[in-house]
């Protein structure tokens, strides 16, 4: 995998620039792909990956720039335009119709790829076995997409993609919501696909899985490309700080010596929130939580890890107050703070400004109202020290939600939920999709809190190192039960395994 | 000369009254992310009410028993649309469609078809000291029916319930993002119904206002549409209560056009004047309003179906 260096160049990307109204997305970001390679891109949250990405698949044209393919320049206005140059991209956010079946949404893929007339649905399914034997990507070809898990959709995801058989193969962030064991399976497809003469592309944040499999790396920052190199030529180090820059390392060596300093041995409370016997329907009435028991006591953090769907997303629900046990008891505290993992959606309202988002979760505050009204100008003053506070990448109070990085919505986020001074916390995926610095700041507030003593802490993560780096105590989610993970188990080993155990065998026995 | 514009202008205003009530309330369902075109239902509902109220216990009473009908109507549309999630168009369809059919058979069965109209207690207009003194203006803006001052005042009183109180920045939330809302700790649906339990109120008093302020009788389906010009009132209002209350009086100006149009004896069909308020609201849809933007999760079902 060393003869990357020499291998055909497949696409090139030159000095491409993208503006999205005032942002500056790409600002002369250069990419050479070649044949036969895994090539990661790296980069910190709206450093323009996916941007990049975007531009190489067709789905956006460059300001200024080219695209060049088998050495021409290649203006692709449509998407259909790049699949026709071989050039095929693995969406970060699913692109697959919910009703439909596994079947129809890979027929629907082939079909706009430039299938005939008739629907080729026997033929797709024949090639759909084929292709899962050939990659291990096993799938339940019957079943509505709107069933499957997120890591099932993932892999129907890429099926898509590979079944046009595109010459480079692109993918945004695959491995975001994928478990461990998943990861490595990606991993390998990745580096098989490479082996037989593809050109793959790969967008990504986390460093570790990137190294292990890359041929070679381009960093952006800023929209600019600043680092190309071979994998073998670079470490670890180096591109940590390419990424971030050198201000950027400064902070993120600060915060890894707080992270790694080994907190006190925990001394919880009172329990704030008490599960027992907790039953619960979920959006497709199955049984998304079975005979739930869980205690969570002030001053602990309490980690549910899990792979997705397993019903992590009801029992924060419960915990949130968001939704009432069908059985069982839940006894939770009457205004929980909640750090959902969608927080373009569910954390923010877009087209609130900073200091309304703030408010719409404080405003019940006695300082913040007289009589009926707000007093917009205290909001917007505690709005101002909490930007400052939790440094809050914001213009003012007053800029829009949406238009902020996804890690500064999430500080948004988490001031708002951390200032309120609550029994309970709740924090579903709390670092998902957010780069280095903003993960190290949710952990060390999370952290911060949790020494205050005052609060009970629920994460729910499917990241299973945060869970092992935070939490005090961690049960794993498998199929809607809670278990306990003893202590002399708390290694990635021994909690993925508890993970994959009974969700394995659930979906080997619907797949292809 | 100067009497021509007094006399238009205090039409525009008796006009754009009803229309200003109703969008009102709409723009308050709306901004909660429901879009109700059974306000039509409620208008209608609110005028055979107020009718009824009148003439058993006179105008005042008619007033509010036409907001309850109007309530009424509004919750048929509410129990379906919000609590079973049905769509929001065809729900408000049927209850504009329903509310026209229900009275007018209420009211046949009620005053039989005789053909003479009904006379009903009035609301007479109400003469406000000094400002109804005012040059042109005056008579035309204050001295109106008690149900004009109410828009007047509710303009205002609703801006600030929007933008400047906790439960309209929660009201705004529900429409723009109620994922999001939720899980600030806001109850999406409840906030959603009384919404629109307060939008179809608001078109009950604005039925009040067309049959005991305006009319003095109550005719089969003389909400004439009103229900769905206010949708438009509320659209090139955006969503803004004051621009609400401006948009309403522009629409009633048009109408009180319309008739002067018709008394200059020109040498045109007079339905063409007749068509100029909806040629208006559909001016108003493509130019005016252009990029204004509605709330976000309007129309759109919660919780979210999979």
């Amino acid at each position: 995998m060393s003869s990357s260096a020499d291998a055909p160049v497949a696409v090139r990307l030159r000095d491409v620039h993208k503006r999205f109204g005032a942002v500056h997305a790409l600002r002369g970001a250069d990419l050479s792909l070649g044949f036969g390679e895994v090539h990661a891109v790296l980069g910190e949250n709206g450093a323009g990956k996916t941007t990049l990405l975007r531009i190489l698949a067709g789905l956006i044209p460059p300001d200024r720039g080219e695209v060049i393919v088998g050495g021409r320049v290649a203006r692709f206005r449509t998407p259909r335009d790049a699949w026709s140059a071989g050039i095929g991209l693995v969406h970060q956010h699913f692109t697959l119709v919910a009703r439909f079946t596994v079947l129809e949404n890979l027929a629907l893929g082939v079909r706009w790829g430039g299938g005939g007339f008739a629907l080729p649905l026997r033929d797709v399914r024949r090639r759909v076995e084929r292709l899962a034997e050939e990659t291990g990507l096993a799938v339940p070809p019957d079943a509505q997409v709107g069933t499957l898990g997120v890591g099932e959709r993932q892999r129907v995801e890429i099926l898509k993609v590979l079944l046009r058989e595109p010459r480079v193969l692109a993918l945004d962030e695959p491995t975001a919501v994928l478990a461990p064991g998943e990861v490595d399976m990606l991993l390998r497809l990745l580096r098989t696909q490479a082996a037989e003469g593809r050109c793959v592309v790969l967008v990504a944040h986390k460093l570790d899985e990137v190294l292990s499999v890359a041929d070679r790396v381009t960093v952006l920052r800023g929209g600019r490309t600043v680092l190309e190199a071979a994998r073998s030529e670079v470490s670890a180090d180096l591109l940590a700080t390419a990424m971030v820059g050198e201000a950027g390392a400064l902070v993120l060596g600060e915060s890894a010596a707080t992270t790694a300093v080994r907190r006190p041995a925990p001394a919880p409370g009172e329990p704030v929130a008490r599960l027992e016997g907790v039953t619960l329907s979920g959006p497709r009435g199955e049984r998304a939580l079975k005979d739930v028991a869980l205690e969570v006591r002030r001053g602990e953090i309490v980690g549910i890890a899990g792979v997705e769907g397993n019903g992590q997303r009801e029992l924060a629900k419960v915990l949130s107050r968001r939704a009432q046990p069908l059985g069982g008891r839940a006894t939770v505290p009457p205004d929980p703070g909640f750090i959902p993992q969608d927080r373009a959606r569910e954390g923010l309202v877009p087209d609130f400004d900073v200091a309304e988002n703030l408010a719409l979760a404080l405003h019940r505050r006695g300082e913040w109202r007289r009589g009926p009204l707000l007093l917009w100008q205290n909001v917007r003053a505690t709005a101002r020290d909490l930007i400052a506070r939790y440094r809050i990448a914001a213009p003012s109070t007053r800029s829009l939600a949406r238009a902020l990085s996804g890690g500064n919505q999430q500080r948004v986020v988490v001031a708002r939920e951390l200032e309120s001074g609550r029994d309970l916390l709740v924090a579903e995926n709390p670092t998902r999709g957010l780069d280095v610095a903003a993960t190290a700041f949710v952990h060390e507030e999370l952290l911060r809190l949790r020494a205050r003593g005052d609060t009970g802490i629920a994460l729910l993560s499917t990241d299973l190192d945060e869970v092992l780096a935070l939490a005090d105590r961690i049960l794993v989610m498998v199929r809607g039960r809670l278990v306990e993970v003893p202590e002399d188990a708390r290694t990635r080993l021994g909690v993925g395994a508890l993970m994959l155990s009974a969700g394995e065998s659930q979906e080997s026995s619907s797949s292809v | 000369m100067s009497e021509i514009i007094a006399a238009f202008l205090e039409a525009s205003v008796r006009l754009g009254a009803p229309l200003a009530l109703a969008a009102l309330g709409e723009s308050i369902t709306e901004r909660s992310g429901v879009i109700n075109i059974g306000l039509e239902g409620s208008i209608i509902a609110g005028a055979l009410a107020s009718a009824l109220g009148a003439l058993a216990w006179g105008a005042g009473w008619g007033v509010g028993a036409g907001a309850v009908a109007g309530l009424v109507a509004a919750a048929v549309f509410a129990l379906f649309a919000l609590g079973l999630r049905c769509d929001q168009i065809i729900t408000g369809t049927a209850v504009t469609m329903g509310g026209l059919g229900f009275t007018a058979a209420a009211y046949e069965s009620r005053f039989g078809a005789t053909g003479t109209a009904l006379s009903l207690p009035t609301l007479g207009p109400v003469t406000i000291p000094l400002l109804s003194d005012l040059p042109l203006v005056g008579r035309a803006f204050f001295a109106q029916a008690p149900t004009v001052y109410l828009a007047y005042l509710l303009a205002p009183a609703l801006w600030l319930y929007l933008n400047r109180t906790g439960w309209g920045l929660e009201l705004r939330a529900t429409g723009e993002e109620p994922a999001a809302a939720e899980a600030a700790g806001v109850r999406v649906v409840r906030t959603r119904v009384l919404a629109t339990l307060f939008g179809g109120a608001l078109a009950g008093v604005a039925g009040a206002h067309l049959a005991l302020a305006h009319a003095g009788t109550f005719g089969e389906g003389m909400s004439a549409g009103r229900g769905f010009i206010a949708i438009a009132v509320v659209v090139l209002g955006r969503w803004n209560p004051l621009g609400v209350l401006a948009a309403a009086l522009l629409f009633g100006a048009a109408t009180a056009l319309q008739f002067f149009l018709q008394t200059l004896g020109l040498d045109l069909p007079y339905q063409l004047f007749l068509a100029l308020p909806y040629l208006l609201t559909l001016l108003a849809l493509a130019g005016w309003v252009g990029r204004a933007r509605a709330p976000a999760a309007l129309g759109k079902p919660w919780p979210e179906p999979t």
